[in-house]
């Protein structure tokens, strides 16, 4: 006779284990919904749920829920934010690991969630094909089989599936099974099970790991990594010559990275592609900028040779009488160019950040900057197709961030930074001020910490001009 | 547009039924809430009040209010990512059963874009959530940057129904914890917006900086019965 079927408890404080410190976690509804319960409070780890709370923790009564309704708190660190950009973290890839309620696996990791099974004239999905997208990991936590006996797992799902290849890991209440590309993998028993017990109440073929172990229930409490770097050289060291740059500000000093931009000058990078507003005018149109001063902007970027492309909504300067650094470098022939119109490029970053491949927007329709696009007739009216973009780094100035990278911004400094903080594989973010988890209001933060992965503070006095 | 409150200019109404003039037969309308929780319920009610039907309802969060606009029958169809919970019975998915509401299904990102695509100005987006699964049959699929993308159309409709804790008298707003959920997407993307909410402020009340849901989506706001 085996062992006790485990309880859902148990399964939760399983799966538990799987999460890494400092990713986004998506927890979904029924078996997964317990998750929350088993990780430790104050462990180093952002739950995520689609009612746009990221980074939460089961409460008795709040104004936040989870994914299934139950109320929950945001924890210090965590951030609200709304329903479409849960989604989006998701489908963009920013979430480590998701954490699905599954009615049946397949032996290729196709799997059903339990709302389509249960709703099965419907196929109702929630947030499931989301996770099930988006998320870098999944993990599927099921009973092994019906309470008839019959199997949850099979060789091909017999249900409207919720993703295909998907499924990295199934956890169940006798088992963990790891679906590989020659098949699925025994790697855990629960107490008392052998992997022939297993193996009987399954329908599809299981190897059995060479390191087949019995299943444990510790959660540890994880550390939160360190995001916040000494210095603004040390956050850039490791920006490759050819790296796509996001590169923050507008036009006027507001918002604009000053102390990384004079650090990724210094590091020296070349060849790189520079996303931004305008490839640098501020020398050239002032903004108030006091006599005998030279402001820092994208600029000396440029003038260091190290912008090979630019993307950009306004590269030249507003007089023709004084060319800015980079219309000099493109009619040179140093630096090449494409221009987009500047809600299209926020659209465009958006997009990236955001998992959304590409757009249709009326903006450019008939102009130089539609020529070459694809047109379409949308309800009657013309579109062109524009790309999403996602850059290798992004480089931008907030007011304030917590250790965990949750930013706030002053006034129109926020610009385009919020959209390229989510675009970009490496976000490195220069702040006035770094708090600790807890002191801005998760109600008020733009950025969340999710997007972030360096931090540093600009030196107190730091000039703005060279 | 005329008022209850005298000024032609002002967009605080005194009554949910005022609000929501406009709204006939047919018409289309986005509902904000999250799992039953924060919904718009005095405008719910209104609209179950003004008997329009033939209603198309975007409406991913449905709770008790929104079940009585079903259990009147003024819902033709309803597009949500999981309109009830199958584990309990309600209001949505009696009139499922008893095939007497049209429902249409798709994942939650899907529909939030599509949305947010809308409220921004766009045609439709591509995505690549629900590749390989029944989301992607017999839509135009592209392959996007190595990637299976599929393309939705923007969806957009004539009035959305959303709930916020606190409005300037311009229409500023800000929401409560996960209140916010699909609200700020709808307010952008709907012809009519009316916001239902428990304060309102003068202009200045409600920092700049935090306002989630700029005042120039929202045409009109009513202030719930305390």
């Amino acid at each position: 006779m085996p062992g006790d079927r485990l309880d859902p408890q148990k399964m939760a404080q399983r799966a538990a284990q799987e999460i890494r410190p400092g990713e986004a976690v998506a927890i979904g509804t029924g078996l997964a919904a317990e998750i929350s319960r088993a990780v430790p409070p104050g462990s180093g780890a952002w739950l995520l749920a689609e009612s746009g709370a990221v980074g939460y923790r089961p409460a008795t009564q709040s104004v936040v829920v989870d994914a299934s309704g139950a109320p929950a708190a945001i924890v210090p660190g965590g951030v609200v934010v709304g329903t479409v950009d849960a989604a989006a973290m998701l489908s963009a890839g920013h979430v480590g690991v998701a954490f699905v309620e599954a009615a049946q696996v397949s032996a290729s990791g196709d799997f059903v969630h339990w709302t389509t099974a249960e709703s099965l004239s419907l196929a109702a999905p929630g947030f499931s094909v989301d996770m099930a997208s988006g998320a870098r990991r999944l993990v599927a936590l099921m009973t092994h089989a019906h309470e008839g006996g019959i199997s949850r797992i099979h060789q091909e799902c017999t249900l409207p599936i919720d993703g295909a290849g998907c499924v990295s890991l199934v956890i169940t209440d006798i088992a963990v099974i790891g679906v590989t590309e020659s098949g699925l993998e025994l790697l855990e028993v629960a107490p008392g099970w052998s992997s022939d017990d297993v193996a009987a109440m399954t329908e599809a073929p299981l190897a059995v790991s060479d390191s087949l172990c019995e299943m444990t229930f510790d959660v540890p409490t994880l550390q939160w990594p360190n995001k916040v770097y000494e210095s603004a050289d040390a956050a850039v060291a490791d920006i490759p010559d050819g790296a796509v740059v996001n590169v923050d500000g507008f036009g006027g000093p507001g918002g604009m990275a000053h102390y990384l931009m004079v650090a990724l000058r210094d590091h020296g990078a070349k060849g790189l592609t520079m996303i931004s507003n305008t490839a640098g005018i501020a020398q050239v149109a002032r903004f108030g900028a006091p006599e005998g001063v030279t402001p820092i902007d994208h600029t000396i970027l440029v003038e260091n040779g190290q912008i090979g492309h630019a993307i950009a909504t306004y590269p030249v300067s507003p007089s023709i009488n004084r060319p800015s650094a980079f219309e000099r470098a493109f009619l040179s022939g140093e630096s090449t160019l494409e221009v987009s119109p500047q809600g299209t490029l926020a659209e465009r970053l958006r997009s990236g950040g955001a998992g959304v491949g590409a757009f249709y927007t009326p903006t450019g329709v008939g102009t130089l900057l539609g020529e070459g696009k694809e047109l379409r007739e949308i309800n009657g009216r013309s579109y062109v197709l524009e790309q999403g973009i996602l850059a290798d780094f992004c480089i931008i100035r907030g007011h304030k961030a917590d250790t965990l990278g949750n930013m706030v911004y002053k006034g129109t400094s926020r610009n385009f930074n919020p959209v390229m903080a989510t675009a970009a594989r490496t976000t490195i973010v220069e702040v006035d001020e770094i708090v600790e988890p807890g002191e801005l209001d998760p109600e008020a933060i733009v950025t969340p910490g999710v997007f972030v992965n360096r931090i540093v503070k600009r030196p107190e006095g730091f000039s703005p001009y060279l | 547009m005329s008022s209850a409150s005298g000024s032609n200019l002002t967009k605080v109404y005194d009554s949910a039924a005022m609000a929501l003039a406009g709204l006939e037969d047919g018409s289309s309308l986005f509902v904000g809430g999250f799992a039953g929780r924060h919904e718009p319920e005095a405008l719910l009610s209104a609209v179950v009040d003004s008997g329009v039907k033939d209603l198309t309802a975007i409406c991913p969060g449905g709770g008790p209010a929104f079940g009585r606009l079903v259990e009147a029958g003024l819902v033709r169809k309803l597009i949500s990512p999981l309109p009830f919970n199958p584990r309990e019975d309600g209001p949505v998915k009696r009139a499922w059963e008893s095939r007497q509401l049209e429902l249409e299904t798709q994942p939650v990102g899907v529909l939030a874009e599509r949305i947010r695509a809308g409220g921004a100005g766009l045609g439709g987006v591509f995505l690549p959530t629900g590749a390989g699964t029944r989301f992607a049959e017999g839509q135009e699929i592209r392959v996007i940057g190595g990637r299976e993308h599929i393309f939705h159309p923007a969806i957009r409709a004539d009035f959305a129904l959303v709930r916020a804790s606190a409005a300037d008298t311009l229409g500023n707003l800000i929401y409560s914890g996960t209140g916010r959920n699909w609200n700020p997407i709808m307010a952008m993307s709907a012809r009519v917006t009316v916001a239902e909410v428990d304060e309102i402020r003068e202009p200045g009340g409600i920092d700049p900086e935090v306002v989630i849901t700029p005042a120039i989506f929202v045409q009109r706001i009513f202030q719930r019965p305390s």
